[in-house]
């Protein structure tokens, strides 16, 4: 069984022949990879270096540009690049760069064949109906805007939409990957950040006019979204989602009564990576809380974020192996 | 006294309609009530029941936003009537997102709850060093030194907060909060400090029990 036929069976919630993916749908903190390279890791590496280096499945993700290299930059960290409609207008020029787009998909052309092989799954992200808005009207501002610019927030997202209707027309006449991301972070510890009445008012049509075409091509669906996602799943499979990341068990995510109240939704993620800061027996109990659910299928399970960088390198060794080892026994009993 | 124009402004913050707020509270201040009382009775209620909300889940953070902006418009309008009388906040918070730590919403939000229950705030923003919450709190007078972090990156700064409070010997004066996604009570325990809270609602309610105990 092929890297990527063992991906595409988890996700049609069939069972792979050997094992589930293993894979980290993220890369590592940058700080991490440094307290490690002190532990004897090679410095250098790029994601899908790393990733075999680690024994881990190789994938490839793409994230498309919604802005081109030139657009104004924040004065300090999430702050706004536009305040309001005029801003938004004098921002158009860098926003949506179609040419920036033109030049990735001709490097996902290059790895077609390789993908057409089975060598590996091929992903893509997509800014979503939250996230995009935030990166142009600053963290703070974005939330004060469903309240007092709405009809600006709806206009972003129209455009939003038609930028990516264009992406998808053009990445689909290449390949066809086998999922994809919206990036949000709308949820944190607490839940939502917004109300399903917020929801249902600026997202619902976004993502209707989105995800219909990218189902109907058979990519599937995801949220990424930190935080307590659970209370928004009934709220993102009327749009049409089929499933979320990365399940932060942090937050109070419970991926088992997730299962239970969603049997046909997909998870990715769960891995509770506070374990990895304490000991080999913290991470085994951690995946023996994750054994029935990742035996039901439709769940590549993977550390809920990113590994801190105070997990030892050989501990991330040992769970590389844990993660094939439950990922057999989660196949094979 | 006129309950009902107090109850009104209260009703107003609840949905963040600051316009309204200011006129009413303008009307209160007319009509001869005693700032203090607009303020308990008017603008801290409002945000009291926004907070119990958000705390349960029934409202989310851009309604608490839109409240807590009304609730300081219309305390802008009070303060130098409050400062007249001689009105005292009941204590100073010093609170920051921790070094290294650039994420500032959650951090955001316990100020707003905070002021919410009549506690002065200073802000010290994000990647705030330890020794600046130190400095700030002996140069302050804060009894409360709240710390932020969202990343597994930053949270060891707080033990270092802890430490340096340690070593300033300002640890018996101070009570240190902390919050964040990464954090929780046994870490709370772990590197020493006084309380752990997971929502802004709830750093409030513990920040003034430890103000009036």
């Amino acid at each position: 069984m092929t890297n990527r036929e063992r991906f595409q069976a988890v996700l049609n919630f069939e069972k792979p022949d050997d094992r589930l993916p293993a894979v980290e749908w993220a890369s590592w903190w940058g700080d991490t990879i440094q307290a490690w390279v002190g532990q004897g890791f090679p410095a250098g590496l790029g994601f899908h270096e790393i990733a075999p280096y680690l024994g881990l499945d190789q994938h490839y993700q793409f994230w498309f540009p919604h802005r081109n290299a030139d657009c104004p930059q924040p004065a300090s960290f999430g702050g706004p690049i536009a305040e309001d409609e005029e801003g938004y207008e004098q921002l158009l020029p860098y926003l949506y760069p179609d040419k920036d787009i033109d030049g990735i998909i001709e490097f996902i052309r290059t790895l077609k064949g390789r993908h057409d092989a089975g060598e590996f799954p091929i992903w893509f992200s997509l800014d979503g109906g939250f996230w995009f808005p935030r990166t142009i009207l600053g963290i703070e501002n974005h939330l004060y805007s469903f309240y007092d610019q709405p009809e600006l927030y709806h206009r972003i997202l129209d455009d939003l939409a038609e930028f990516q209707m264009r992406t998808l027309e053009k990445l689909y006449s290449v390949l066809t990957p086998e999922f994809m991301t919206f990036g949000e972070d709308m949820s944190y510890n607490n839940g939502p950040m917004i109300s399903e009445d917020s929801f249902d008012e600026f997202l619902l049509p976004y993502y209707n006019k989105i995800v219909p075409y990218i189902r109907e091509h058979g990519t599937k669906v995801i949220v990424d979204s930190d935080g307590d996602i659970s209370k928004m799943i009934p709220w993102l499979k009327r749009a049409g989602i089929q499933g979320v990341l990365p399940l932060e068990r942090k937050a109070g995510v419970d991926v088992a009564a997730l299962r239970e109240a969603h049997p046909d939704f997909l998870f990715i993620g769960a891995f509770d990576k506070m374990t990895m800061r304490e000991s080999d027996e913290a991470m085994r109990q951690e995946f023996e809380r994750l054994l029935p659910v990742m035996k039901t299928g439709g769940f590549v399970p993977s550390v809920d974020h990113q590994t801190p960088p105070d997990c030892p390198l050989e501990r991330y060794h040992k769970y590389v192996d844990m993660l094939k080892e439950y990922g057999r026994k989660a196949v094979l009993g | 006294m006129n309950t009902e124009l107090l109850k009104n402004i209260s009703e107003n913050l609840q949905k963040g309609r600051a316009k309204l707020v200011k006129e009413l509270v303008q009307q209160a201040l007319d009509e001869g009530i005693s700032p203090e009382t607009i303020l308990n009775e008017g603008l801290l209620d409002g945000m009291n029941i926004v907070g119990g909300k958000f705390k349960a889940g029934e409202v989310y953070v851009p309604e608490v936003l839109i409240a807590a902006r009304a609730m300081n418009q219309g305390a802008q309008m009070l303060k130098p009537y409050l400062e007249e009388a001689g009105v005292q906040s009941i204590g100073r918070a010093c609170l920051g997102t921790v070094q290294g730590d650039l994420h500032d919403i959650g951090k955001n939000l316990v100020k707003m709850m905070l002021e919410g229950k009549g506690i002065e705030v200073i802000d010290l923003g994000t990647d705030v060093a330890p020794e600046t919450f130190i400095n700030t709190a002996i140069e302050q007078d804060c009894q409360l030194i709240c710390l932020s972090a969202l990343l597994t990156t930053t949270m060891g700064v707080m033990e270092e907060v802890v430490k340096k409070a340690e070593e300033a010997g300002i640890r018996d004066k101070v009570k240190i909060m902390i919050g964040g996604a990464p954090v929780d009570d046994a870490f709370c325990k772990k590197i020493g400090a006084d309380a752990y809270t997971p929502d802004a609602a709830s750093a409030a309610d513990v920040a003034k029990s430890f103000l009036t105990a």
